[in-house]
């Protein structure tokens, strides 16, 4: 088992570092920062003395070394376009980022469980397909186009919800659903397949030989062993949508990381592109890492892959 | 006589079987009719869909108060035709859509049969990389991506196939995996086959449903995406008529009360994009069940 | 399984959550002392007490670098800061392009290698101290932004005469000193407190900056939201406003329903449909704001002696092609200006041309004798990013009359990067608002030394060179006017309109403060601005 984890472990590391230089060289090849710092008309007196000052002149393998150094002593260096520690901002996005994933998946789960559940037991045809179809428009729809459309029902139209911005919890709202109801399929379709395999199986089976009522073998026996591979996906979706909400907090002037990454790649702020891009990998590699390894825990086959 | 009535009752009672498996009968007459719109595009638009006229911009819909039935659906920003681009918007749409899906779908199968049945350091290598595309939120890299190459519907394409190989390679990985254990495979390596014949004609085979059935549920997942880089900027370049690209130029108008810039091109988006996933979902069921993380 | 993973999610956030309300209570903590220290000082008897707030949606995400006037690009967007926080020996002000500010006069020697300022007594630090002779050297010489190397070139050196008076000894006579010195084409002559800077460093300034402006940091969340308010310090008057508020909406759409719903006072940058209804909206105004911009059509290609765009009857074609109204109409509601130059007409030394007149049938004929009958394929068509679909709209006029292309829309860095390196070809849609003044802006785009020159004309060149070294205004007017009379005649630009900047101004306004200080493209002066008496 400590092999495997170590393993396990070996590959998050060469894919982080696989990672940093792909960013690294990715957003050095997309132009330069210098001229979206300045107006368009800006001398070139200007233009070298903003590359001097970040050391763009520097040969790229030059570059890359002293950003990996600095990287190795937790320092994300300054960014181009605030002028202030990349880490230190990226911290001050994050609370906002999770809040909003956060509650992101409560809806995607309000969502995607019950539907999940109708599907796979078919007490209804109608309800059936009808919640099968609102979760797969959550999946149908770009999601800034659900923003908009909601920012003109709610806030301009029926004026319920504050339009955009943070700072009170009624902000959070329409952005977490905008973002939960695009995950709300991928959480109905796992529900509804790990409750199939579970209603089929031996101890369900049992459980209805005893004659209990079929809503208690659901509820009980069936829908808390289904819960598992759920609540694993959506541990993982969390940090995903710490990481994709890009569009939906552009829509929504929401203060998390993902606008911070977008901007960032706008202007052409590598620290920060790099920061964003690779702490967000972090995350995302550390949560598959720990899934993996627990799956490995229960089902010891697994390692031997 | 009798033979014709046979097949008759067979074609009956076949159809009958598909509706009583809940065959997604709806969802495929969506998508045969948005690709027969796609395909005489040219013959059925009224107007030229890229050319408009200054003049006669945000002409609302024929039933509304403003609108004629010159332009049934409306102009937009520029003037042209919203019929016309709609029209021609199901081709662009299509055709990125479903290109994208289909390389990202080659890519990954080809790279997951390497990866699952040679093991070894290709396996690693090319999982390594996943690894590493999966670390990176796809429309991050896009927009990455995007930025490099610049936008054009062919780059898009490109992008949008960069982006998504990776799921299928892993999935495919995974069943290959589980098919080296299987007898037939186990087989055809004690008759000596040659490894690229048994990835051929053994492995290849066995792996199609999952492969089909990922490329139905990511047409869907491809051409949100494609809208979205359209709204922030990167997508098909206009003045190309594609869907994702006139939601997100008419999203300025719907304030304004001209809602048609919008609304329409979005339900199409969605009723293919629904279209899709109802088919694709049918699929996994009937083709391949043990098909979960999708 | 789930359960042991979200423990460690959760801790995470925790530790984040708390260090982000430590920040969040110190800062509280700045505003509950400052409410103390208001209360100790006597308001100013002649003026009332500033009262209420103002809140603004911009269009360009609030960066940190703006608080210092160090790093100053030459870029007009950080002068929206400036005007709040800081203020300049010289600057635009409502009474004229380079007034008096910090320095309450100045003087220039005969040989015009001296200037000498004397600092207004009157004006203080938010912390107290007063503005002084030395404050002003000290900003100059750790000033890096735009013209930076340019100054320091030509400024031999900063001597502080004694604490209210300090002079600038030129190495040779440069005529556009204060040009440069005294308007937003640099950031030199805004003044920082030397004191407090070397006390907290560069980094602690940023964080919790101290200026000698209208109105004092409260505030500040990079990218999000800076929040100042009203310094009864400030020498020229107290502002009316108490508090003022930036928050960064980069969505117009957003931005647009947040004034709408009264969340915000004035936004920034609205066009096409969202300006509309903007301006159909009761209670909303639409207001243009004019900073120095000006659409225009580049021809790269002309230079080659093979290409069509090599004959001037083409480019004039093209130039006639577009209905300039009916773009602006469309874009911008009819506020911006069509315009024949590309040098926007309130800069000093610029020669104004009418417009081009829309006229699609004398373009056919030009086409016509230079040899396409049937028009031609002028290749690839770059808009400006973000100006898509105006730039949509100028192709779909020159395919009107045959001049076909085919637009690329790129992201803007990459567009201009492939823009400075020479690598666009066909037609390029261009646009600046540099500060600056005919001179300037010709260097950039017509010169041998000009960054985006395709190509140069060579008497162009030579009457450059020449106004650059001509001490005499008149005589350097004449020379610029020349070389702009043969930009015009040899048609190397379609200019297309002085753009007007939108905004969208909600009910609560009084004084939105637009376009009091020519061709300043946002709310200025702050301490001017008014709300309405509720």
């Amino acid at each position: 088992m400590r092999r495997y984890i170590l393993r396990r472990l070996g590959f998050a590391l060469v894919s982080l570092f696989l990672l940093s230089v792909t960013i690294f060289f990715f957003v050095r090849v997309t132009g330069d920062p210098a001229v979206l710092l300045t107006e368009p008309g800006a001398s070139q007196a200007d233009l070298d003395a903003i590359r001097q000052q970040f050391g763009l002149d520097q040969p790229l393998w030059v570059q890359y070394g002293s950003f990996l150094a600095h990287l190795l002593r937790g320092d994300f260096g300054q960014s181009f376009y605030y002028r202030t520690d990349v880490l230190e901002l990226y911290l001050s996005r994050l609370p906002a980022s999770l809040l909003l994933a956060a509650v992101a998946m409560a809806f995607s789960l309000v969502i995607g469980l019950p539907t999940g559940i109708v599907a796979a037991v078919r007490v209804n045809g109608w309800w059936d397909s009808a919640g099968k179809i609102f979760a797969l428009l959550g999946l149908s729809m770009p999601s800034f186009w659900v923003g908009l459309l909601m920012i003109l029902f709610f806030s301009v139209y029926l004026g319920w919800l504050p339009s955009s911005g943070s700072g009170t919890p009624l902000h959070v709202l329409m952005p977490a659903f905008a973002l939960g109801w695009y995950f709300a399929a991928a959480h109905m379709r796992l529900t509804r397949s790990s409750m199939l395999e579970v209603l089929g199986s031996e101890y369900v089976k049992l459980a209805r030989l005893k004659g209990l009522p079929e809503a208690l073998v659901i509820a009980k026996h069936a829908f808390k062993n289904a819960l598992i591979p759920v609540l694993t996906l959506a541990g993982i979706n969390l940090v995903l949508m710490v990481n994709v909400a890009v569009v939906v907090e552009t829509v929504f002037a929401w203060p998390g990381v993902g606008r911070l990454l977008y901007e960032g790649i706008a202007f052409r702020d590598f620290p920060v592109v790099q920061a964003t891009v690779l702490l967000g990998g972090v995350m995302i590699v550390t949560v598959n890492l720990v899934v993996d390894v627990l799956y490995a825990m229960i089902d010891p086959r697994i390692r031997y892959e | 006589m009798t033979g014709s009535r046979a097949a008759g009752l067979t074609l009956a009672w076949r159809f009958a079987a598909f509706r009583s498996e809940g065959f997604p009968l709806l969802p495929t007459l969506i998508l045969l009719t948005l690709a027969l719109v796609a395909i005489s595009a040219n013959a059925i638009a009224p107007y030229n869909p890229e050319v408009g006229v200054l003049g006669e911009r945000f002409r609302p819909p024929a039933w509304q108060a403003g609108g004629s039935a010159e332009h049934v659906l409306g102009t937009d920003h520029l003037g042209r035709d919203v019929l016309s681009r709609l029209i021609f918007g199901a081709r662009v749409s299509m055709v990125v859509g479903f290109t994208a899906v289909i390389v990202a779908g080659l890519l990954g199968t080809v790279l997951g049969i390497l990866s699952g049945y040679l093991g070894g350091w290709v396996d690693q290598v090319i999982m390594r990389i996943t690894d590493t595309w999966l670390a990176l939120p796809a429309l991050t890299f896009a927009i990455f991506l995007a930025a490099i190459v610049g936008p054009s519907e062919m780059n898009i394409v490109i992008i949008l196939a960069a982006v998504y190989w990776t799921r299928y390679a892993r999935v495919i990985r995974g069943e290959v995996l589980s098919l080296k254990e299987r007898d037939f495979v186990r087989l055809a390596i004690v008759a000596g086959c040659a490894k690229r014949t048994i990835m051929r004609r053994h492995i290849l085979p066995n792996v199609l449903n999952s492969a089909i059935v990922l490329a139905t549920l990511m047409l869907g997942v491809v051409i949100v995406t494609e809208a979205s880089l359209s709204f922030l900027g990167v997508g098909v370049p206009p003045p190309k008529p594609a869907w994702g690209l006139m939601l997100a130029d008419g999203k300025k108008g719907l304030m304004a009360g001209y809602w048609w810039l919008t609304v329409l091109p979005g339900c199409c988006i969605v009723l293919m994009v629904l279209a899709a996933n109802l088919l694709g979902d049918w699929l996994r069921v009937k083709l391949d069940p043990q098909l979960r993380q999708l | 399984m789930s359960r042991s993973t979200m423990p460690g999610l959760g801790a995470l956030s925790l530790i984040i959550n708390d260090a982000y309300s430590a920040l969040r209570r110190s800062r509280w903590i700045g505003v509950l002392l400052l409410w103390g220290g208001l209360e100790c000082l006597a308001p100013h008897p002649a003026d009332a007490a500033p009262e209420g707030t103002m809140t603004w949606g911009l269009h360009v995400t609030l960066a940190s670098r703006w608080l210092d006037p160090a790093e100053t690009e030459a870029l007009i967007t950080p002068f929206m800061v400036l005007y709040a926080i800081h203020d300049a020996v010289a600057k635009p002000m409502p009474a004229g392009p380079i007034t008096p500010s910090l320095a309450e006069s100045w003087s220039v020697s005969k040989d015009g290698l001296t200037y000498e300022f004397v600092l207004r007594k009157t004006a203080r630090f938010h912390n107290g101290d007063p503005v002084t002779a030395d404050d002003v050297k000290f900003s100059f010489d750790r000033y890096k932004g735009a013209a930076a190397k340019l100054l320091k070139d030509k400024v031999r050196e900063v001597q502080i005469v004694d604490a209210g008076r300090v002079r600038f000894h030129l190495k040779e006579p440069w005529p556009d000193f204060m040009t440069f010195y005294g308007t937003s084409a640099s950031g030199a002559a805004w003044i920082v407190p030397r004191k407090y800077i070397e006390k907290v460093g560069d980094d602690g300034f940023k964080k919790a900056p101290v200026g000698a402006g209208p109105y004092k940091v409260v505030s500040f969340t990079p990218g999000v939201e800076l929040v100042m308010e009203a310094f009864d310090g400030y020498w020229r008057k107290t502002p009316n406003v108490k508090r003022l508020v930036f928050r960064s909406m980069p969505e117009e759409a957003t931005r647009a329903t947040a004034l709408k719903k009264g969340e915000v006072d004035i936004v920034y940058l609205l066009s096409g449909p969202i300006a509309e209804d903007t301006r159909r909206t009761p209670n909303l105004k639409l207001v243009p704001s004019k900073p120095p911009g000006v659409f225009w059509l580049e021809f790269p290609d002309q230079w080659d002696p093979k290409s069509p765009w090599h004959d001037r009857r083409v480019r004039l074609a093209a130039s006639l092609a577009i209905d300039r109204e009916a773009v602006n109409q469309a874009e911008t509601l009819g506020f911006s200006r069509p315009t024949g130059s590309i040098i926007p007409r309130i800069f000093e030394y610029a020669l104004p041309f009418d417009p081009p007149p829309y006229d699609p049938k004398r373009a056919r004929e030009l086409l016509a004798e230079a040899g396409h009958p049937n028009g031609f394929d002028a290749g690839d068509f770059y808009p400006f990013p973000p100006y898509t679909s105006m730039g949509e709209a100028l192709a779909g006029y020159l395919q009107a009359v045959g001049i076909r292309t085919r637009i690329q829309t790129m992201e803007r860095a990459t567009f201009l990067t492939a823009w400075r390196e020479k690598k666009l070809k066909g037609l390029v849609v261009g646009i600046t608002g540099a500060a600056g003044n005919a001179a300037t802006r010709l260097e950039a785009y017509v010169t041998r030394g000009g960054i985006y020159s395709y190509g140069v004309i060579p008497e162009v060149e030579d009457l450059f060179q020449r106004q650059a070294r001509e001490p005499d205004r008149a005589r350097r007017e004449a020379l610029l006017h020349q070389i702009q009379k043969i930009l015009h005649e040899r048609v190397l630009h379609a200019p297309i309109y002085e753009l007007a900047f939108l905004w969208g101004v909600g009910p609560r306004v009084e004084e939105s403060g637009a376009d009091l200080i020519r061709s300043h493209a946002y709310s200025a002066p702050y301490e001017d601005l008014r709300l309405k008496k509720p």
